[in-house]
């Protein structure tokens, strides 16, 4: 049956299909025909916010965020809602966004870099401060992420999303319940059957609270002692993955991963072996974040688009896509109980209190990079 | 051969263009990078130029020797696969009749025009542990337990899946699967119009097939070899994405180690000594060539 | 059983026709191609990632053409590397030429420099184009496809040694004789280029273009350096999924541009032959 609705809805927009064989044909006139017929044809939701104030400025945003990290329609409902043509750019990893805008901004309007690298771009001024009086949806976001250590009061920075770093596992063959990192970092029980985040500084955060101590106190000789753990540990990790290791643990190539709860939870929609906990000595928190870089052409459809996304309907469309925790009230109030009382998305609070926000150190990071390269290297 | 001074109007007509276009694309933007391999990190995205030579001292500790001499061996393998896989699929395509001709070469070009990233995870899902190449053999040994248990024989254990994913095997057959076209490519193109006679005549003296391909084939199609191998070897000395994706916990190569540097280490002067070491190296083998087939071309 | 014996006996240089050769032939065929099979059977699974396989769906060829992102990051690929392709054969062709026919000083710089590209860690490359353009203050706001102009600049520096290097391994085997007979035949320098270097260069600039639009069209690294806001690419935008899985939608793209590729190739193929028989 769905076979068929698609061809019938193929063939109701013929000249959707039409520009695809064309542009495929002829390749040059693709680019072309894409850019001239913006044609949206999705629902202005009747419910979505009223009709925003027009800035005054080119209606034009360029949007830099991760792929897929927006809601299905949101893009073309804050078009219709307030006339800006938002573009979407799109990058992979924190450090991508770091080294395409050390050199300048090349003309993006907000980007979405997670916590860590938003005391980074604070340090080296690439980020301006958020004018708080054309955000008012600042109100929907829970209170408890208004005042954090990596951006007091919010000042450069709005949360989007928020994560927390823990073991995914599949059920049936991982017992007992893994309440704690031992059997991820320092153990040969699943040897072969454990995969780990390729990022330096994370995992030797996480060491550091499976020792007893604060992510943000490890000392140059924890380095060197954790670095031995690491080498130990090393011959029964299966693979480093780069942020992936959810697909790793679905085709049953390992049985646990560290990763991030949101992409576990993703994962559990399709296969219901496979769980997630944080353990008991703790975790790292994250958050991505909307902000504005130094040099926005567009800055106040900048400040009018993050106020958009922090509305609760938006929010609600936002999350429903994406399932990662968020931190607006408003729209999680919006969402179904399945979603609001998810063990996963939202950890019980006991074990949130043991977590913390990494504080970006310049000093330790090239420690941690250089630890990695050798542990990697042994 | 000949100097350029006797036709000198033909000679800036033809340099212009690639020269000043390399000077200008190239040698600039490098020579910003090469300047900041001789600076320090002052600040998160600010590079002061003191002329030190500390990353490259550092670039010369063991440490990083030793992963640049591993994946030295690691590309120098899998070269040597991909001309021993990819010498008689040139021949083929060049002695094939030249109808069937383009229709080889796009057989053989096709898999590249897909994304390398959709390749390797189509290539993780035919490797991986409940892959394909595992549940066929799967079958295949169940198949084969019930006919000995049907024989008589004692019932074989159960089926461990073969690793061919996440260790250096697995690196080097996805290097292997994506340099291929390179390696068949200026093969193909030293092949071609081979003067066919001089087969012929070698297999009428009585040569076999083996000693003709050796002997004259080789040497004749020396220059085609020559430029496979090299555009075989470098890109694979610099890939990163397979041995990230595909590689086990010790499959690190220079370029993950370079990547690292760029981006999150944010250690653009070292990542440049690191990047230049690598240059070098190569730049005097090159160079060295050269000077050597002038020597060659003075004799003769 | 005669159909089994060959009707006319293989001849010493019909290496194609040896069953040795065919079977290793096929065994190539089948290592390159069962991981493409594989990609285009998972284009049509019902599921979000590309892991497991749930079920059999079109919905994901449906998806393709609606999803404006994913086609626009194709046709700025497809419309780069030919641009690429083009600049990077005559750049190639030229430095081939260059380096084959004459001797000048420094020659042994200049074709070590000419190979550096292809040695360039490409994440230092990326970095350099990016430093580069910003000191020179690259516009960002231009209409497409000029917008493409940084990343198109940096692809060919980065294709034409390539080419060069192919085309300069077909000339080792050009008979200068061919040359001086068309030379005392009265014609000009570059009237024997074109007529008589030219040809003979054909395969080596076939392979090179093949190799050129190859490299172009799957670059991540560079271009992700050198794009701008409203220039994204197709593997730029495949390597960014990479955080949230590959959906099958790239598959099914993946397995258009094959079958788009093959009729392509076909048509200028029976096009070809048409216009040998017009001409004999």
């Amino acid at each position: 049956m769905e076979q068929r609705t698609t061809t019938l809805a193929e063939l109701a927009n013929r000249r959707s299909l039409l520009k695809g064989l064309g542009v495929a044909a002829v390749g040059l006139s693709f680019g072309g025909l894409a850019a001239c017929s913006k044609e949206s044809g999705n629902s202005t939701d009747a419910a979505a916010s009223a009709k925003i104030a027009p800035t005054g400025e080119e209606p034009k945003l360029n949007f830099y965020n991760w792929d897929t990290y927006i809601g299905e329609t949101t893009l073309d409902d804050f078009k219709g809602a307030s006339g800006t043509d938002v573009n979407m750019s799109l990058f992979a990893t924190n450090d991508e966004l770091f080294a395409k805008l050390r050199a300048g901004n090349p003309g993006f309007d907000v980007i979405v870099p997670s916590n860590d690298f938003v005391e980074r771009m604070v340090t080296a001024d690439m980020i301006v401060p958020l004018d708080h009086a054309q955000i008012p949806n600042i109100k929907n976001i829970d209170p408890s992420f208004i005042d954090v250590a990596y951006d007091p009061g919010r000042k450069y920075s709005m949360p989007y999303t928020w994560l927390v770093l823990g073991i995914g596992y599949r059920k049936s063959k991982v017992k007992p319940v893994p309440d704690s990192w031992k059997p991820l970092f320092d153990s040969d029980q699943y040897k072969g059957r454990i995969s780990l985040l390729s990022e330096a500084g994370d995992l030797f955060r996480l060491y550091g609270k499976y020792l007893g101590k604060s992510v943000n106190d490890l000392t140059a000789a924890d380095i060197k002692t954790i670095e031995a753990m690491m080498i130990k540990q090393k011959p029964f990790v299966k693979a480093f993955h780069e942020d992936n290791g959810q697909d790793l643990l679905v085709k049953g190539e390992v049985d646990l991963v560290l990763e991030y709860n949101g992409d576990i939870a993703q994962k559990m929609v399709e296969d219901d072996d496979i769980d997630f906990i944080i353990p008991k000595e703790g975790s790292q928190l994250n958050s991505d974040t909307l902000c504005i870089p130094k040099g926005a052409p567009h800055p106040k459809n900048a400040h009018a688009f993050i106020n958009y996304l922090l509305d609760a309907q938006a929010g609600k469309k936002i999350t429903e896509t994406i399932l990662y925790p968020t931190p607006n009230a408003a729209a999680k109030a919006l969402m179904p109980d399945t979603y609001k009382n998810n063990p996963v998305v939202f950890p019980p609070a006991a074990l949130l209190a043991k977590c913390e926000y990494a504080k970006f150190r310049p000093d330790m990071q090239p420690l941690y990079e250089e630890a990695f390269t050798r542990v990697r290297a042994a | 051969m000949q100097d350029w001074k006797r036709q000198p109007g033909f000679f800036a007509g033809i340099a212009a263009a690639p020269v000043t276009w390399l000077i200008l694309f190239f040698i600039v933007p490098l020579g910003i990078v090469w300047a900041y391999s001789f600076g320090r990190n002052t600040g998160l995205t600010s590079i002061d130029i003191s002329g030190t030579f500390a990353n490259y001292a550092r670039a010369l500790e063991p440490l990083y020797l030793e992963i640049f001499l591993k994946s030295v061996a690691v590309a120098a393998l899998t070269t040597l696969i991909c001309l021993i896989v990819g010498f008689p699929v040139a021949m083929a395509i060049a002695f094939a009749a030249p109808r069937w001709k383009p229709w080889l070469l796009l057989l053989v070009m096709l898999p590249f025009w897909t994304n390398l990233l959709i390749r390797t995870y189509a290539l993780l899902s035919v490797l991986g542990t409940r892959g394909f190449v595992n549940q066929s053999l799967e079958w295949l040994w169940n198949h084969v337990g019930w006919l000995m248990t049907a024989i008589g024989l004692a019932e074989p254990g159960p089926f461990e899946p073969l690793p061919l994913l996440y260790n250096n095997f697995a690196v080097i057959f996805g290097l292997v699967y994506v340099h291929l076209p390179f390696m068949v490519l200026p093969l193909y193109a030293a092949l071609d119009r081979l003067d066919k006679s001089l087969i012929e005549a070698s297999l009428d003296l009585g040569a076999g097939h083996w000693k003709t391909i050796t002997r004259i084939v080789a040497p004749l199609a020396a220059p085609g070899i020559i430029s496979g191998l090299i555009i075989t070897f470098v890109p694979a000395l610099g890939s990163y994405l397979t041995p990230d994706l595909m590689g086990g916990t010790d499959s690190q190569m220079i370029a993950n180690v370079i990547e690292r540097q760029f981006k999150r280490a944010n250690d653009w002067p070292f990542g440049a000594a690191l990047s230049f070491m690598l240059m070098y190296a190569t730049f005097i083998l090159i160079a060295l060539q050269a000077l050597r087939n002038k020597k060659i071309e003075a004799r003769s | 059983m005669s159909w089994l014996r060959n009707r006319t006996p293989v001849a010493p240089l019909e290496y194609g026709r040896r069953l040795w050769m065919r079977s290793w032939i096929a065994a190539v065929a089948l290592f390159l191609y069962a991981p493409l099979l594989v990609l285009i059977v998972f284009s049509f699974n019902d599921s979000k990632a590309n892991i497991v396989w749930k079920g059999f769906t079109f919905k994901y060829y449906g998806k393709v053409f609606h999803n404006e992102g994913l086609l626009t990051a194709l046709g700025n690929s497809l419309t780069i590397a030919l641009l690429a392709t083009i600049f990077s054969l005559i750049l190639g062709a030229l430095a081939a030429v260059l380096l084959w026919r004459f001797r000048f000083p420094f020659k042994a710089s200049v074709e070590g420099t000419m190979a550096l590209p292809i040695v360039v860690p490409e994440i230092c490359m990326g970095v350099a184009m990016l430093v580069f353009f910003a000191a020179i203050d690259w516009p960002n706001d231009l209409v497409w496809p000029l917008s493409l102009g940084a990343i198109t600049i940096a692809h060919i520096t980065f294709c034409f040694p390539f080419v060069a290097l192919v085309v300069r391994a077909r000339l080792a085997s050009f008979n200068r004789e061919e040359e001086e007979a068309a030379k005392d035949l009265g014609a000009t320098e570059w009237q024997s280029f074109r007529d008589v270097l030219l040809p003979h260069m054909k395969p080596g600039l076939v392979a090179g273009a093949l190799l050129s639009f190859t490299l172009s069209l799957d670059d991540f690294v560079i271009t992700f350096f050198t794009s701008g806001p409203n220039t994204i690419t197709f593997p730029v935008k495949v390597y960014s999924m990479v955080r949230f899985s590959v959906t099958p939608e790239v598959n099914a793209v993946s397995a258009l541009l094959i079958l788009l590729t093959v009729v392509l190739t076909t048509v200028a193929l029976k096009l070809q032959d048409i216009s040998a028989e017009a001409k004999s």
